[in-house]
């Protein structure tokens, strides 16, 4: 944190880059200059972008809780066929050590297929559950991963592994990273905004998945709420007008610019200008968020949620109303795909909830020329067995099973962004728990989501306590064959 | 910059070259990235870092520089030949080049990195003050520097500038308007002493130490991980306000944070303050792996002992050895193992509120006399019945030849599992409370010890609701017939519980661990339970009968196994029962599991017993005796009459009946009052056996190697011979005055506190990747008189509050130090630093009156926008307080660890998930709109408003300037009050034109409003505070 970062800051300053702005002679610059650049990109690295990007910024669609493959996309029938048997030995290497997670605690492992009908959809002929008509729409704009696989088997490890690239608490989220490295297209916004689906799980996402860790802590994510303070404090309380607040600036700007005759300390510079960017918040930030202006053909692509505050279909209208004004990193969450039992009904009443607004966001995308350099991402922190949980299928009518977490082998789609459309890459073998071919590890994922970015994972760094840190930690290679 | 103030910044003698300060960093900057410590790296196979390897080649021979290649190779012509070569764009100035030389003609002495070597106060340079008066060592050290470099230290700060700086740093509050004056009015010689003292001396003092150590403790109300939950911890806050209110000396802070609980003569206080070990991130997420979070605790505990006391992040080392400090793997696991011998379970209760083990009951009052009473009186009743045994003989001989008849107990539950289905198992004895199986064998009945038994296939246990909820004053037993055929490490054979892990096993169980039938009964396993195993293994393919009896004593020696009839030896496990072993009504409800039962064979979450058989399960709410036992087995045809005396005593003698009455009347009143107490985690020993630890490949919890030792790292300070090798050793390690780090690192924290910077600016970090000190002998000065002055934290505090180093103003004498020395690493100018967020708002709270002065207690939960916890799915919900609560000092808020309070972390306050030994200080439009919009601002602003309206009612010059006085503690200029008295004006008649809106504003917060004064007027007033309160000279020390 020592270390001297000879570069802007999307939005906010350390200490330290104040004071080398004004080191630079740049803090006498007039106000005016420095904040009429909204739609110019600023800060960001010496030499990055480190190539041409494809992807200007990314739209990461997290389903948290870990949704099951088997059910979505990896299309098993062999296991449907088994239903009932246990998974074979051989499957878990061979080992009868127990398995990770609540299963471990099970006796048996009877296999379960997806209740749910598969068919192949678009040219390209993904194969697509039921549950997802609207997704199975635009397949051919889609590359599904089937070979994902991650280290860790319990939410919160795992989740942090998805985020920040290690499963140790206290390293920065990916959004943090890509704002250091590449600064912001717009300063009135922030580079990093977090948009979390309004609804009540037992699993509350905690705000250390998008926090800044031991980068400045303006690259933290910004969460945008679905209430009339998108951003906390926003607005000013009942009584304080928007022109009382404008009074306010120009009495502090009229007195810290004199006090700056006197100490002219390149701080009081910084501070009156983060006054004004917040100013002028208060009016971006309303006006990014209001979807009140969004056609009804816009909102009908998104489906019937999309004029509900919080919800995921209104998140994804958000999420395009931010890629269009260019923020950098745009993630969603959406909780409650931790299915250890009654997994049928909870896909049943889920998978509503995102099919149509994904579908939503890569058309609307698509058809503002977006999609091009927009990389959209889908998937959870794991996936879940291809055993059930709790109950045996066989012996109890089939529909109230569960799924315990998987980490060995899940499922992810990807668009846009440099992402070659319309195929598949990897495969899990016969019962969708172990991969097939061409792994991708939550690195890999990271590597190439960089790559796309313009960013060498392996140029992208941070000296903290000594050591250079990377998003990627020692490991992580691009997966070329998803590139475009 | 580190670089450019090292080479030319250490006072040694001119000719004396010191390889730390001035040749290292030029060989770190120009030579070590292909001549370092990295092989893969290392070009012409030479390396440079080590004295050893430069000799090897001969590149350096000592004495003779024109014979060390070394040094040819930096001054050569031949490009070829050049280093650095040209290439890498890193050419070495001649008096870099010079200074090498000169080092090598003196020995090429290489050091020990320097923050191994123990301090030492180096002769003091002889420097004066302007005025001759002789000058605080500190003082004489910084001017040292400043003189070598041709700088003019800044001027003294104004009064009020000082006073406010001290205010804020000493107490976390500016100094009232009383205060001020007092100390403007004051010009005698201890002016400044009197006021050091004076904030010294307020409790306000300790709540503004805590605070910093807080980030350090990583101290929160929550557990951290998955569901977050609630952990009431803040008597460990309390504890750290008190112990710098009474200036207890840091090292005994120290040694009571890391081993208090191990101190002879152990207080209350000293078992809190051992909470420090336990403040790390604790999960209770299903299906986690106990043994995995455990060593993320340990793991936690190095990382924050290495960075809080030693100033060194040990955890690199504990994947691999550190690459760059001398610290192994082998080292860090040898030290890990003082922090690793507590009893924790690694996971906290999902399905309790219970406070994870080990913990300590924490009296007030005089719960702890009561307590101790009632223990002495249960040991006392105890005592006496036991001594009634012999008169009882008699009566039991009289009633024997009476013709009196004992019959074994009849149990309160029986289930023969002779007929059963999924739905219902009969239960002979409470038909009313059938039993079920969970689901039905998949084969045919089998064939049981009598009749038809249950077949185990590892899902299918039986359950009996409503029954067997024993306290843990409640004798009981239980008895079944079980045959196993293979045997399992660990297999549920009958339980009465919610869950196992998930509840840390609250209730009581027979397990079955490689074989061997083990009777617990848990608060929170392990630390707060007890259980005892049998020694052998149940044979396989036998139909064995295994009986638990259960005395209600909560001891060890009160639990009992009998086979087949008989007793058998058993192992004591734990011992350390404290706590009742009932589920509470207050605990959470969840969906999805099955609530508490009592149940044979398995349960969920848990290991179940598979290719199993049992059969007739009984629990009877007595402790059996043995003769019972062995009539209940079936196994003894006949039976001695003398045999029944215990049954008699039990169920017959009226003396010995009336004294168990009164014995168990006294249990039940301890237990409650065990469940009616505060309660902490604290840590202790392991009870029975130390824990193994060994050396962890990649640190993966599962992958074990070499068992280690426990040790410390040599290279810091081998651990002394004569201190014992547990915790206290360790602590005492610590604070040893051999120690090289411990108050270097202590006091450099001090010094931040004061500077806004380390003299290490790395405060976390004194290893060879850290900064090196701007002033090593001003820190090593410190650290020595801090050690030599009993590690007097006050004193410490005052000389360095006293300072003419401190005292400059913050304006150099030549401005362009802002630029050469951004950092102020110098010292040639004050301190300036934007004020904490906690300083922010507490100050905000102490202008306008608000603010709460009650010390200490629960946390509190002060204003937060509305739906921040359902927009995150917090399911909790955030209880806002009233009143005084609204407006305690933000030490006491409510700081939850996945969703801290956002106008804290917007003013880069840590999550407090894991230790922050240095916090970021940024500006963000983010803190601006705090700043103008959280209600706590406003609501200060029209508080203090009304005060100020009722005070000056028609002088808007007084109001002004007061109010300026009052934020900024300064005395506001022409042009200022200019400024401020028009904007007054200008807000008034805007407020004019729209009445309605002064009201609203008088409305935000709860406090109450002077109802007197006129709206709008006081809405004026408190429009130009808010902006006072976003202004330069109110967010910033001076």
């Amino acid at each position: 944190m020592t270390q001297c970062h000879n570069h802007w800051s999307p939005l906010g300053l350390t200490r330290r880059e104040m004071l080398n702005r004004f080191g630079l002679g740049i803090g006498g610059l007039a106000l005016a200059d420095m904040l009429s650049s909204a739609q110019a990109s600023q800060g960001g690295l010496a030499g990055l972008p480190h190539f041409a990007p494809k992807a200007k910024r990314v739209i990461f669609l997290l389903m948290s809780g870990g949704p099951s493959q088997i059910e979505s996309f990896d299309y098993k029938p062999e296991l449907t066929r088994l239903m009932g048997q246990d998974l074979p030995l051989s499957y878990r290497g061979g080992k009868d050590k127990p398995l990770p997670g609540m299963a471990g605690n099970q006796s048996r492992f009877p296999l379960v297929g997806s209740p749910f009908k598969f068919k192949q959809h678009g040219q390209s002929g993904a194969w697509v559950s039921d549950l997802f008509p609207h997704t199975a729409k635009v397949v051919d704009d889609m590359c599904f991963v089937k070979s994902m696989c991650s280290e860790a088997v319990n939410h919160d490890p795992a989740l942090a592994l998805m985020q920040t690239g290690s499963q140790i608490s206290g390293r920065p989220s990916i959004g943090a990273w890509v704002s250091y490295g590449l600064g912001t297209d717009n300063r009135d916004l922030p580079s990093f905004i977090v948009l979390v689906t309004k609804k009540n799980v037992d699993q509350p996402l905690s705000c250390r998945l998008w926090d800044s860790a031991f980068l400045p802590t303006h690259y933290q994510g910004v969460q945008f709420r679905s209430g009339r303070d998108a951003v906390l404090y926003l607005n000013e309380p009942s009584g304080v007008t928007r022109a009382s607040t404008r009074r306010m600036l120009d009495m502090l700007g009229a007195m810290h610019g004199k006090e700056r005759e006197v100490f002219p300390d390149a701080e009081i510079t910084t501070r009156m200008e983060q006054y004004e960017m917040a100013f002028r918040m208060q009016t971006s930030v309303p006006e990014a968020t209001d979807l009140s202006k969004e056609p009804q053909s816009v909102l009908d692509l998104y489906g019937p949620d999309a004029t509900k505050p919080g919800s995921f279909a209104a998140n994804c209208i958000l999420a395009r109303r931010l890629a269009e004004r260019n923020v950098k990193f745009i993630q969603l969450y959406h909780p409650g795909w931790d299915h250890h039992g009654k997994l049928v009904e909870g896909f049943q009443k889920i998978v509503p909830e995102i099919d149509q607004p994904c579908a939503g966001l890569i058309q609307d995308l698509k058809q503002r020329d977006m999609l091009k350099d927009t990389l959209v991402v889908w998937g959870g922190e794991f996936g879940r067995t291809s055993y059930a949980q709790t109950v045996d299928p066989s012996k109890s009518g089939g529909s109230v099973y569960g799924r315990d977490h998987h980490r060995e082998c899940f499922t992810f789609w990807m668009a846009g962004g440099g992402i070659k459309p319309g195929i598949t890459y990897g495969s899990s073998c016969d019962l969708g728990y172990n991969v097939a071919s061409d792994p991708v590890t939550i690195n890999d994922f990271h590597a190439t989501m960089l790559h796309l970015l313009g960013v060498d994972h392996e140029r992208l760094t941070f000296r903290f306590q000594g050591r250079d840190f990377k998003l990627t930690d020692l490991a992580g290679k691009v997966v070329k064959g998803v590139l475009a | 910059m580190t670089t450019v103030f090292a080479v030319s910044g250490r006072l040694t003698a001119a000719d004396e070259v010191s390889y730390n300060f001035q040749v290292r960093p030029i060989l770190a900057e120009h030579c070590f990235k292909c001549h370092g410590s990295d092989a893969k790296q290392r070009k012409g196979k030479l390396r440079l870092d080590t004295r050893e390897g430069a000799m090897e080649k001969k590149s350096i021979v000592p004495g003779k520089p024109d014979e060390s290649e070394f040094i040819k190779r930096l001054i050569t012509t031949d490009e070829e030949d050049l280093m650095p070569p040209p290439k890498e764009h890193r050419p070495m100035s001649a008096e870099k080049i010079a200074l090498l030389r000169r080092w090598v003609e003196q020995g090429a002495v290489y050091q020990k990195h320097w923050s191994f070597i123990p301090p030492v106060k180096a002769p003091l340079p002889p420097v004066a003050s302007a005025d001759g008066k002789p000058l605080h060592p500190i003082d004489q050290l910084v001017r040292a520097k400043l003189q070598q470099q041709g700088i003019k230290p800044a001027e003294p700060a104004k009064r009020e500038a000082w006073l406010r700086r001290v205010s804020l740093d000493l107490t976390g509050l500016p100094p009232t308007l009383e205060e001020l004056d007092d100390f403007l009015r004051d010009e005698s010689d201890g002016a400044f002493e009197k006021v050091v003292d004076r904030l010294l001396g307020s409790t306000a003092y300790g709540e503004r130490m805590a605070t910093d150590w807080m980030d350090v403790a990583r101290f929160a109300d929550t557990f951290g991980r998955h569901e977050d939950a609630d952990s009431a911890v803040f008597p460990y806050r309390d504890w750290v306000i008190k112990a710098f209110n009474r200036n207890l000396p840091y090292d005994q802070f120290v040694i009571q944070q890391t081993a208090g609980d191990m101190l002879p003569g152990a207080t209350q206080d000293m078992y809190i303050a051992t909470a420090f070990n336990r403040l790390v991130q604790q999960s209770n997420e299903a299906g986690s792996n106990e043994e995995e979070f455990r060593c993320e605790h340990v793991a936690d505990r190095m990382r924050t002992n290495g960075s809080a006391f030693l100033g060194l992040s040990l955890e690199c080392a504990r994947c691999h050895n550190h690459k760059y400090d001398p610290i192994t793997m082998k080292d860090y696991y040898s030290m890990s193992w003082f922090l690793s011998n507590v009893d924790e379970l690694g996971l906290y209760s999902r399905y309790t509120d219970a406070v994870p083990a080990p913990s300590l009951l924490i009296y007030k009052d005089n719960d702890e006399s009561r307590h101790a009473e009632l223990k002495l009186r249960i040991t006392t009743l105890e005592r006496q019945r036991e001594a009634m045994r012999g008169e009882a003989w008699g009566r039991f001989n009289q009633w024997t030849n009476a013709g009196g008849r004992p019959a074994v107990a009849k149990p309160v539950v029986h289930i023969p599992l002779e007929s059963f289905d999924a739905k219902a198992a009969e239960n002979l004895a409470d038909p009313k409370h059938p039993g079920a199986v969970r689901r039905k064998p998949s084969d045919k009945p089998a064939l049981g010890r009598v009749g038809k038994a249950l077949h185990l296939e590892g899902d299918n246990w039986v359950s009996v609701r409503d029954v067997g909820d024993f306290s843990r004053t409640h004798p009981f037993s239980l008895s079944i017939w079980v045959k196993i055929t293979a045997i399992q490490p660990r297999a549920v054979l009958i339980h009465h519980s919610r869950a196992g892990l998930d509840a840390a096993s609250r209730g009581y169980e027979i397990l079955l661990e490689d074989g061997k039938p083990s009777f617990a009964l848990s608060h929170f396993y392990p630390g707060n339970a007890l259980r005892v195993r049998m020694k052998q293994a149940l044979p396989l393919n036998t139909w064995t009968q295994i009986v638990a009896t259960y005395d209600g004593s909560s001891r060890a020696a009160g639990a009992k196994l009998f086979i087949n009839g008989f007793p058998v030896e058993t192992d004591v496990v734990r011992d350390h029962l404290y706590k009742d072993i009932v589920y509470e009504k207050t605990a959470k409800d969840l969906t999805d599991v099955e609530e508490v039962a009592l149940a044979a064979g398995g349960r969920y979450n848990d290991q179940a017993l598979k290719e199993a058989y049992i059969d007739d399960l009984k629990c009877f709410d007595r402790q059996l005796t043995p003769v019972e036992v062995r009539v209940l087995s079936e196994s003894a045809s006949q039976s001695k009459p003398e045999e029944w005396f215990e049954w008699y005593l039990r169920e017959v003698d009226g003396p010995w009946r009336a004294a168990t009455d009164k014995l168990t009347e006294a249990r039940k009143q301890e237990n409650e009052l065990s469940m009616t107490l505060g309660e902490m985690m604290v840590m202790r020993e392991m009870p029975i056996e130390p824990r193994p630890v060994f050396v962890l490949e990649r640190g993966r919890f599962d992958a074990r190697r070499e068992q280690v030792q426990p040790g410390t790292p040599e290279s810091v300070l081998p651990f002394p011979d004569d201190l014992p090798r547990n915790r206290l050793g360790f602590a005492k390690w610590l604070v040893d005055r051999r120690n090289p780090l411990t108050a270097r690192v202590y006091v450099n924290r001090v010094w931040q506190i004061f500077f806004g910077r380390g003299i290490v600016g790395t405060s976390e970090e004194f290893g060879m990747q850290g900064e090196l000190p701007t002033h090593p002998e001003l820190l090593d000065w410190l650290a020595v008189d801090f050690m030599e002055g009993a590690w007097n934290v006050k004193a410490l505090c005052r000389q360095i509050a006293l300072s003419a180093t401190y005292r400059q103003s913050v304006v150099p004498t030549d401005l362009a130090l802002l630029k050469d020395d951004p950092d102020n690493r110098l010292l040639a100018r004050g301190p300036r630093q934007r004020l904490t967020a906690e300083q922010l708002r507490d100050s905000a709270l102490a202008v306008s009156g608000l603010l709460s002065h009650e010390v200490g207690g629960p946390s509190v939960k002060p204003y937060q926008p509305d739906g921040l916890y359902d927009e995150a799915g917090v399911q909790a919900a955030y209880d806002q307080d009233h009143g005084d609560k609204l407006h305690r000092r933000s030490l006491y808020t409510y700081w939850k660890r996945t969703l801290p309070p956002p106008t804290m972390t917007v003013f880069d306050a840590p999550t407090r998930e894991f230790c922050k030994m240095r916090r970021d200080r940024s500006a963000s439009p983010l803190q601006a709109l705090v700043l103008f919009n959280d209600p706590q601002f406003i609501e200060a602003a029209r508080v203090l408003a009304d005060k100020l309206v009722g005070q000056y009612p028609q002088d808007d010059a007084a109001r002004i300037r007061t109010a300026y006085r009052l934020l900024t503690n300064q005395t506001p200029s022409d042009w200022q009050m200019q400024v401020m008295t028009k904007s007054l004006q200008t807000e008034r008649e805007e407020l004019a034109k729209e009445p309605a809106l002064a009201d609203k504003i008088l409305h935000v917060g709860e406090a109450e409003s002077s109802k007197s004064l006129p709206p709008a007027e006081v809405a004026a007033t408190a429009s130009v505070l808010r902006a006072l309160m976003a202004y330069d000279e109110f967010v910033m020390k001076p």
